[in-house]
């Protein structure tokens, strides 16, 4: 079993206070990710469970025991240092052995264990190597390998694959979700990556100034971001917002008014907001060229071409607000030219004044059948 | 491609210039060696001629033989210079590991004011401190022992070691610490198995400034606290050779380089263990 309960977990370094007031549930067999800005407090809380850090209030319940008072040991954890923290002196066998030396396990059973977790790690080869031999991956599995050993009840990472180059994280991101699914552990992963986030998660909690900031699936996070800080933290190139006037409430959602065009977003009304200056949010990937429900013309100062996709840049008017268009590969489009951008008021999302989102109305059942069977 | 790098390239009289200085501070340092060398090969009576000849004439090893029989005790003197210097440096080390560690890691109440002292006191020559030291080495009752050579030594030696050894293991990733603390490892096994044997280099250096420290100062220490001639270390023993009628210079120098020699043999084993890039795949730097 590894459940893990925050109650009211708070942390201050002096009178700075890092970490309001969390709460936070994490089920058996769970791959939460806490994801946000460097700053924001992610590190901080994973060596809190860790036992690394003192939470200053609040409760840190594993299977329904406090242990905010236990060392690391003792609560039935294992971490993953983004740094690694291998032994330099001892071979990949002895790093891995460690924490079985340490609680003084009979030469035989050791052994057995560290070579069963060399096998799922692909390292049986190199067990009489020292650390310095290897490469960053397998440094990194290594440390994994150390955590696997004592067989915790939950995993801790701390942006384990953030020394690795970009197409070493790919292949360890899928090593580790396929690990996950072998050994059906708990486990807490912390990153400042959202596509580490995004893939590997069950859950994601994301964090900003000491605050959750929302937590949910990924696919839950991209398409109803609660708020305007995750609708901009997710996604890739960062939502575009525009400044729009409410103008009317309606059954079928709210009107807006952005420079003249008006256009119906659904999503559920709120009483009161008739007049009040709203931001509208788009995903670049969501605009389209022609006209649609709100049009934009625009003239791109920066295009890069990827191949799959062409992305625009531009500057809208006087406010001096980027604008950014995820464009198909094929865009016949031209920095320094003018381009008509279309948004559709269906992938449009509302925030208001405090930047608190207006709920869409999206079924997210349409969007990914996984979230609403518990067997996936 | 045997040409060396672009910024390690120099002109001829670049080099010229390197050489020359070399050979120039060189010539300094090894030149007292080399003349004592070379006394130590000529009779006694040849020392005196003129005009002086820095070659030896007729030179042998004689001196080296008979250093033995006109000095009986010289095998004792060097056997004591050791002993200090070696309990001199066992003791340090066995203070200073742990409190380096300390002093490295954990944050405690006046670790600042506390290592600001050890500094402060390493600016006092162990001279200055003589005449309290032999009061209190008198009231104690423990002159004319190895303990008043040794402890002394001892005490002089530790602020030194001790910022030598914490700013190493200062390089020393914390992360380490902390990865065999969530193992569950405590503070005296991750200090064994994690941070010594890493450490090694550190300590290896250690070892050698404190022994070799140990050998030069001790004779303060003995000549003002020691008046047992069985106690003497080597370099007060080397007065031996200085007679009522004459000093016995070719003995003299004989006897101080078989003096220096074990030094120099254990300065050659210990440096062993000065290698580098001990720390390499520890963490990613």
């Amino acid at each position: 079993m590894g459940q893990l309960k925050l109650n009211k977990v708070q942390k201050f370094y002096g009178t700075y206070e890092v970490l309001k007031s969390i709460e936070l549930e994490v089920k058996n067999g769970e791959f939460v990710v806490f994801v946000g800005p460097s700053g924001c407090g992610k590190s901080t809380l994973l060596r809190m469970i860790a036992g690394l850090d003192e939470t200053t209030a609040g409760d840190i319940v594993i299977d329904g025991k406090r242990v905010n008072d236990l060392p690391p040991v003792k609560r039935g954890i294992a971490m993953v240092f983004q740094s690694y923290a291998l032994y330099p002196h001892m071979t990949v066998f002895e790093n891995i052995a460690f924490p079985l030396r340490v609680e003084k396990m009979a030469e035989e059973k050791l052994k057995a264990k560290v070579e069963h977790a060399a096998r799922i790690l692909h390292l049986d080869q190199r067990l009489q190597q020292k650390p310095g031999m290897l490469s960053g991956g397998q440094r990194q599995r290594v440390a994994i390998g150390r955590a696997i050993v004592r067989e915790p009840k939950i995993f801790l990472f701390d942006e384990p694959l953030s020394n690795l180059d970009a197409a070493l994280r790919a292949d360890m991101r899928i090593e580790l979700a396929k690990l996950h699914r072998q050994l059906r552990a708990t486990m807490i992963y912390v990153t400042h990556d959202q596509v580490e986030a995004m893939t590997m998660a069950d859950r994601i909690v994301v964090l900003n100034a000491g605050e959750i900031a929302q937590t949910g699936a990924p696919l839950e996070l991209y398409h109803k971001p609660a708020n305007i800080f995750v609708a901009g933290f997710i996604g890739h190139p960062k939502m575009n917002f525009l400044p729009v006037t409410c103008t009317g409430l309606r059954e079928d959602g709210v009107e807006i008014d952005y420079r003249g065009q008006t256009a119906v977003l659904p999503v559920t009304p709120r009483s009161g907001m008739v007049g009040r200056s709203l931001t509208l949010g788009v995903r670049p990937e969501h605009i389209q060229t022609g006209s649609a429900d709100l049009t934009l013309v625009i003239n791109p100062s920066v295009i890069e071409r990827l191949g799959a996709h062409t992305v625009a840049y531009a500057s809208l008017g006087g406010e001096g607000e980027n604008y950014c268009a995820m464009l198909p590969g094929t865009a016949v489009i031209r920095a320094e030219e003018q381009v008509t951008t279309g948004i559709r008021a269906a992938d449009g999302h509302l925030f208001d004044e405090n930047g608190v989102a207006f709920e869409r109305r999206v079924e997210m059942t349409d969007i990914d059948l996984a979230l609403f069977d518990p067997a996936a | 491609m045997s040409q060396p790098a672009m910024i390690n390239r120099y002109r001829w009289y670049e080099l010229a210039g390197i050489y020359a200085g070399i050979f120039v501070f060189l010539s300094f340092i090894l030149a007292p060696f080399v003349e004592g060398f070379l006394v130590s090969l000529k009779p006694l009576s040849l020392l005196f001629s003129s005009p002086y000849r820095f070659w030896p004439e007729n030179g042998s090893f004689e001196a080296y033989r008979t250093m033995w029989v006109s000095v009986p005790g010289f095998a004792r003197y060097i056997f004591n210079s050791f002993l200090v210097s070696f309990i001199v440096t066992a003791v340090v080390l066995a203070l200073v590991v742990p409190a380096a560690y300390a002093f490295a890691r954990f944050r405690f109440r006046g670790n600042g004011a506390l290592l600001g002292a050890f500094l402060a006191v390493n600016m006092f020559s162990g001279a200055v401190l003589l005449i309290p030291l032999f009061r209190l080495m008198r009231s104690m009752g423990v002159l004319n022992t190895y303990f008043a050579m040794i402890v002394p030594g001892v005490a002089f030696l530790i602020p030194s070691a001790i910022w030598l050894l914490r700013t190493y293991m200062l390089r020393i990733p914390r992360e380490l610490d902390e990865a065999a603390f969530v193992d569950g490892a405590s503070h005296f096994y991750t200090l064994r198995r994690v941070i010594l044997p890493i450490a090694m280099p550190g300590i290896t250096v250690v070892a050698i400034t404190t022994f070799i420290g140990s050998y030069a100062q001790q004779f303060i220490f003995a000549l003002t606290f020691n008046s047992k001639t069985e106690y003497m270390p080597l370099p007060v023993g080397l007065f031996a050779y200085f007679g009522r009628q004459e000093v016995v210079w070719n003995e003299l120098m004989a006897a101080s380089f078989v003096g220096i020699a074990p030094a120099v043999i254990v300065i050659f084993f210990l440096q062993r263990y000065l290698v580098s890039g001990l720390t390499a795949g520890a963490v990613k730097q």
